[in-house]
């Protein structure tokens, strides 16, 4: 005889290899399209880059003495395509800009956002941004930036209905220094 | 057995969370099941990751906003999607930086929508709780061996 707990497991067994199947199926399908829409080699173009850097106190700022640190912000254009990246398993795509520059030793490096973009509608998957300032004012662990030079280029993460998080770099990726402090009104 | 091996091979204390907080709304929300890894030495900008704070008991979801990495050690800025400014408040005092070696529980590579929320039913609900344990203390009353 079969009880009640022998039928509710042999169920829920189908259920799951069924469902695993089924999963990867559409990982399998979700990467394959992604693959052929081209997705991993998306132009964007990054232009009119002004940077601006200055000492703020406060400890939100990064700051954790009388010294201040220096924080720094971005104005920037953006023209990118990003509708490849939706597909119908596309549940949101996030768009990011981030800067990387080198750290004190050749092993070291550091990358950091500027802005970012939470697209959930394949209509506005066209970005054609003029003048748009930083979402965050940024700061290293290092008291200055020193005005290195860094890669700012824009990536995105595709959030799934389900399944996994994908990850690229658009190209057209543009350098810039980080501007010399502003000195601080008197 | 499965959930040791997994968390073996994942090297995460625990491979699958459920998110319990809409701070990374629209990509997480409550209920939804995710994936953890935890063999990268180091962590992308823009990865989500795990964390946990010494001291506090639940968790964290949110994504990678900076990183700073040398040959041996990575510090990282984390803020959620949906949260308006980044995690320093959510650190410890004085803490400005998570430790990818210390506090980072594991990286969300995997993603199943809603199907944890039985387990926030489970521990918020008790009529939830009860009735599941009433059933099955009914149903094996009534089954013959």
């Amino acid at each position: 005889m079969f009880s009640l707990l022998q039928r509710g497991q042999q169920v829920s067994n189908q259920a799951i290899s069924a469902l695993s199947y089924i999963a990867f199926a559409i990982i399998a399908l979700f990467l394959a399209q992604l693959h052929f829409d081209n997705a991993y080699n998306l132009p964007s173009q990054i232009a009119n880059i002004e940077t601006s850097t200055n000492i703020r106190y406060s400890y939100s700022a990064g700051s954790t003495s009388a010294k201040g640190k220096e924080n720094s912000k971005i104005k920037f254009d953006i023209d990118t395509d990003l509708s490849s990246l939706f597909n119908w398993n596309t549940k949101q795509v996030f768009v990011y800009l981030t800067a990387t520059y080198p750290g004190k030793s050749p092993e070291s490096s550091n990358r950091v956002t500027y802005w970012d973009k939470i697209i959930t509608d394949p209509k506005d998957a066209k970005l054609s941004l003029k003048s748009v300032r930083g979402k965050y004012s940024v700061y290293d662990r290092e008291f200055s930036f020193r005005e290195r030079n860094a890669t700012l280029a824009l990536e995105w993460n595709i959030q799934p209905w389900i399944g996994p998080l994908v990850f690229g770099t658009l190209e057209g990726g543009q350098g810039f220094s980080f501007s010399k402090p502003e000195k601080p009104r008197k | 057995m499965t959930w040791k091996g997994l968390s073996i091979v994942t090297n995460a204390e625990s491979p699958i969370v459920v998110v319990l907080t809409g701070s990374m709304e629209p990509a997480f929300q409550r209920g939804d099941l995710l994936f953890l890894w935890n063999r990268n030495a180091r962590n992308a900008v823009g990865d989500v990751v795990v964390y946990n704070i010494e001291g506090k008991p639940i968790p964290i979801v949110h994504r990678v906003l900076r990183e700073h990495h040398n040959d041996k050690k990575q510090f990282l800025l984390t803020k959620g999607d949906n949260n308006p400014v980044d995690d320093l408040g959510l650190y410890k005092r004085k803490q400005q930086y998570l430790d990818k070696d210390k506090d980072i529980m594991g990286t969300v590579y995997g993603y199943m929508p809603r199907v944890g929320y039985v387990t926030i039913l489970i521990t918020e609900n008790q009529y939830f709780k009860f009735g599941l344990l009433g059933l099955l203390a009914l149903s094996s009353l009534f089954q013959r061996e």
